[in-house]
């Protein structure tokens, strides 16, 4: 069970060692449901940390998106660890990214929070419509309840209210932590894929109907780009003007080239924290792609990516067996 | 080399090859008018000595900078052309090739529709021409020496005419001997030469030559490095006898609680030998080897109150406590020469080789008709009072071999004449026996071997057409079920013994070679050579050459030959003593390198490692290009993400430009 003061004990001791930069953890937001991030850096300030159904944000993003200052001259580069709290989904993107060596185990401490689900903030405005006020909620016996500004307390079933990731979710307890704050959960979810099944059986005109229709919409403001865990090219590919891979214009065509470009370079190592789709403005389904090509992956190669710090990266392996009744 | 680009086209008629599909006149037309195009012209043969003449003088007169050769594959030619811009004083990297053969005029019938492609194809080329950099062609020293993998006729061969040329070889033999297969033939085709006698001089040779170092009972651990600096890591297997003690008189084999126990590989299981042994008796080094896994010692940790073996030893060279030995070295070049597997008759169940003990593979006859086999050389079945000496012969060929049904498509060139050969051998033991041949074809295309072929026929063997369907007993007789398909009537022959001619196979650890020197295979699982007629000796790996049967089915004139061939190509490499070293490599981008080390797992040549680097102030770790070991693949290029390495010549910013002009954005 989730247990705050247990986690505000660990943070303030975390963050309390010599060796640690600061501690990256969720607070209670200023906007209805909303939890925000938190960076942590003396111990009086752990106090306002928090884990709730409402902790959705995949904070491993951090780990990478973090801007590296030049380093006066004269001066050491800051090596010391920062902590990091992680639910199932968030310690595989730490895990995926210690497979490609986007971070070290060294610089990261991980804290892991097994977590039974978090919640999709469109269904819950749709039950309790949008709040303003800071609101919370709590898991409480297979339930999801939230306490409302006005004192009162509504709960729903989780199914009704939970993230569409967390109803599949295979991993809700951390692959990999160097502490764990509370017992692990049981495993709920299974995942076959219905999904992806339901639109792999239209035809190729209809999916490209349906997917220019939604890149049709994209803003292309890069808000799943940057939020998400797997994309931390120092110097991302699709911004660079010679040679120009993908022009500025917004227009279908080119944001179909964003996307697709995007989705190959996720194939393999998109690890289904669904964190492109929460935060997509104009509501574009990008885990349809990316479940897409994470169920030809673990079919095809018996991979999934964001398991074991020590696997080979897929795009990056080969075995002789390996299927490739693809490639023409 | 900041002037403007003064770019010159030369479209190549070759002969009709190209002309026949391909409007000439219209095509070189077309490329003068292209942008920054000075000079287009056209020839009968480019490749020949007035057409890059024509390339020199323009370069002198007309000051042109980038070459565009239309013609062939540049596979065929870049290196003929990259040649004649050097000779003018250009870099010969500014030398693009716009292939208009295979590529077009051989693939296309439409003159009208292959002449507007080669328009595009030549567009596409001047486009690229225009943004190509010169490159520099870097040398290496080659370290004098060769390591050659395999102790058989092959290696053996060309071990000696390394070492002759003197030059330091190191041969590295799996088994306690060198000799390979050929030590095991009795005789050989067509010249009835004993296999053994002119065989055994250059196995001693090998082993006292002073330019050669031998390591038998040895296993190539890795390789590492590239052409001309090769890092060998050698296992020296414990032979748990001391090499400079043993003396081989084999009384320990005498001695050995499990002498004539256990099947002698050598003698493939016709014989037995003891738990210490010598594979045969000329063996080279003639030192006695303890089999680790069949030693009662070794495997139990006893043999009865103490290894009778060791206390038997007049020279007390055993040592149970021996540990395998690591040898590293440095080479310039490497030979395989690995050999081959015979064919597993079980896998053909209808013959019944795993059932009946008068089925023999046809080395298993050798063995049997050797004089110094088990037998000393008579053709007896069975043991003690049931031996018998079989009348009625008949050998199955194409056992394994020309058979889509194991896997083995193809000719194993060998077995129609060593059948011949043992099909006179017995004739020659047993003047009375029947024997017959069952084949498909009878192949005999080598030197001597038609005559030798007809020789046999006329000493009375008779050569049926006809693959048997299947065999069974029945009394004391072995049942040929076979279609004569020549006069369509099926027979059931009743015989004594049974030779199946089997085929050659890769061998069933060419895995390891394959990892150790990362070689490619041929549809048939052998060993690809670089090129099936111009390089047949090479791989795609330079320093590494391929001699015997790794390569492909082949007898002994043939193996020979091509061992000298691989010698000839390896000391072409040490003799020169520098390498040219592949300059349109991979370079990586330090300052956008990701560090994510896809590039390092993805190289195929273990060109790119992660170093450290100093990215304002942050140690980060970037990937690096070892620029002679770097092949110039670009499959580092395809893998990474932040596009952070590019191949010179073929950067992103040079082939996409070329790809606009295509009809591709």
């Amino acid at each position: 069970m989730v247990d705050l003061d247990k986690l505000r004990t660990v943070a303030k001791e975390t963050v309390s060692r010599d060796d640690v930069k600061y501690l990256i953890g969720w607070s209670q937001g200023t906007f209805g449901y909303r939890v925000s991030p938190h960076f942590v850096k003396t111990p009086q300030e752990v106090d306002s940390l928090t884990f709730s159904p409402l902790c959705s944000n995949n904070l491993a993003t951090y780990l990478t998106l973090t801007e590296k200052l030049p380093v006066p001259r004269g001066e050491e580069p800051d090596t010391r660890k920062v902590a990091l709290m992680v639910k199932g989904c968030d310690s595989r993107a730490v895990v995926q990214q210690l497979i490609e060596q986007g971070i070290t185990r060294e610089q990261v401490y991980i804290i892991g929070c097994p977590c039974q689900g978090v919640v999709d903030l469109q269904k819950v405005d749709e039950k309790l419509g949008e709040g303003v006020e800071p609101a919370q909620a709590s898991w409480e016996n297979g339930q999801i309840s939230f306490q409302l500004p006005d004192g009162k307390t509504e709960a729903f079933p989780r199914e009704d209210v939970l993230a569409d990731k967390c109803i599949t979710c295979r991993y809700p307890n951390p692959v990999l932590s160097d502490i764990l704050l509370w017992d692990e959960v049981e495993v709920w979810g299974s995942d076959d894929y219905e999904d992806v099944k339901e639109l792999d059986s239209k035809s190729p005109e209809e999916k490209w109907a349906f997917w220019q229709d939604k890149f049709s919409s994209c803003i292309r403001c890069y808000s799943c780009r940057n939020v998400c865990p797997m994309c931390y090219c120092e110097d991302c590919i699709l911004d660079r003007l010679n040679p120009t891979w993908m022009f500025r214009s917004n227009n279908v065509v080119e944001n179909t080239a964003f996307q697709v470009a995007r989705a190959f370079h996720l194939a393999g190592r998109c690890i289904e924290c669904g964190e492109c789709e929460r935060v997509c403005p104009v509501d574009i389904p990008l885990m349809k792609i990316n479940r897409k090509l994470y169920k030809e992956v673990r079919e095809k190669y018996e991979f999934e990516p964001g398991l074991d710090p020590e696997s080979k990266p897929l795009q990056a392996s080969y075995r002789p067996d390996d299927e490739e009744d693809f490639i023409l | 080399m900041n002037n403007k680009p003064r770019i010159g086209v030369y479209v190549c008629h070759c002969g009709i090859n190209i002309a026949k599909t391909v409007e000439i006149d219209p095509v070189t037309e077309y490329a003068s008018q292209l942008p920054n195009v000075k000079v287009a012209r056209n020839y009968s043969y480019m490749c020949s000595d007035p057409g890059q003449l024509l390339i020199r003088e323009d370069i002198e007169k007309e000051g042109l900078n980038r070459i565009v050769v239309a013609s062939c594959s540049p596979r065929m030619h870049e290196l003929t052309f990259r040649k004649t811009l050097a000779e003018a004083g250009l870099n010969p990297y500014f030398l693009e090739m716009a292939n208009i053969r295979e590529q077009c005029s051989w693939v296309h019938e439409d003159v009208e529709e292959a002449t507007a492609k080669a328009r595009k194809l030549v567009a596409s080329s001047v486009a690229k021409a225009r943004l190509l950099e010169p490159l520099e062609e870097k040398e290496v020293d080659v370290e004098p020496a060769t390591l050659v993998i395999g102790g058989g006729i092959a290696g053996i061969q060309a071990a000696l005419d390394i070492a002759n040329a003197g030059f330091k070889v190191y041969m590295v033999e799996k088994t306690p001997s060198v000799g390979g297969t050929m030590a095991q033939l009795d005789k050989t085709f067509p010249t009835l030469d004993c296999s053994a006698c002119i065989l055994t001089p250059k196995m001693v040779d090998v082993a006292s030559h002073p330019n050669i170092e031998l390591m038998t009972y040895s296993q190539v651990e890795e390789i590492t490095g590239y052409v001309g600096n090769f890092e060998v890591k050698v296992r020296k297997k414990a032979r748990y006898i001391d090499m400079e003690k043993c003396t081989g008189c084999g009384i320990c084999a005498e001695e050995c609680r499990l002498k004539n126990r256990i099947p002698s590989e050598f003698d493939v299981g016709v014989g037995k030998r003891s738990a210490v042994y010598l594979p045969f008796p000329q063996a080279v080094p003639a030192k006695y080897t303890v089999d680790p896994e069949r030693c009662l010692f070794l495997t139990r940790g006893k043999c009865g109150e103490s290894p009778k073996c060791a206390d038997a030893c007049p020279s007390q060279a055993f040592d149970f406590e021996q540990a395998d030995e690591m040898v590293e070295f440095k080479v310039g070049a490497v030979i395989v020469a690995t050999g081959f597997d015979v064919f597993d008759a079980s896998r053909k169940p209808e013959y019944g080789y795993a059932d009946y003990d008068n089925v023999l593979t046809a080395l298993e006859m050798e063995r049997l008709v050797s004089a110094s086999g088990p037998t000393g050389g008579k053709i007896v079945l069975g043991k003690g009072d049931e031996a018998y000496t079989p009348k009625d012969i008949a050998f199955i060929k194409c056992v394994g071999s020309r058979d889509e049904s194991v896997g083995n498509e193809y000719c194993s060139r060998g077995c129609c004449m060593y059948t011949a050969k043992l099909a006179h051998l017995v004739h020659e033991k047993i003047p009375d026996a029947n024997v017959r041949i069952y084949y498909m074809d009878v192949r005999a295309f080598g030197k001597g071997f038609e005559e030798f072929y007809d020789r046999v026929r006329r000493e009375g063997v008779r050569y049926i057409r006809g693959n048997p369907s299947e065999i069974f007993k029945r009394g004391d007789k072995l049942v040929i079920k076979v279609e004569d398909t020549l006069t369509a009537k099926a027979l059931e022959d009743e015989v004594d013994l049974v030779v199946l001619a089997v085929g050659l196979e890769p061998r069933k650890d060419v895995r390891e070679i394959i990892d150790l020197l990362r070689l490619s295979q041929s549809g048939d699982r052998f060993f690809l050579e670089a090129h099936p007629k111009l390089a047949p000796v090479d791989t795609a790996t330079d320093g590494v050459y391929l001699a015997g049967c790794a390569q492909g089915p082949k007898d002994i004139p043939d193996t020979v030959a091509q061992a000298k061939g691989a010698a000839s190509s390896a000391l072409i490499l040490l003799s020169s003593g520098k390498v040219k070293v592949q300059a349109q490599i991979a370079i990586v981008n330090e300052a956008t390198c990701r560090s994510c080390g896809y590039c390092v797992e993805i190289c195929p040549y273990g060109a790119i490692e992660m170093v450290e680097a100093n990215r304002m102030g942050h140690i980060v770790s970037v990937a690096r290009v070892n620029e002679a070991l770097c092949k110039g693949c670009g499959a580092c290029v395809a893998g990474c993400f932040s596009g952070s390495i590019q191949q010179k010549s073929f950067k992103d910013a040079q082939i996409l430009p070329q790809l606009a002009v295509l009809g591709v954005k």
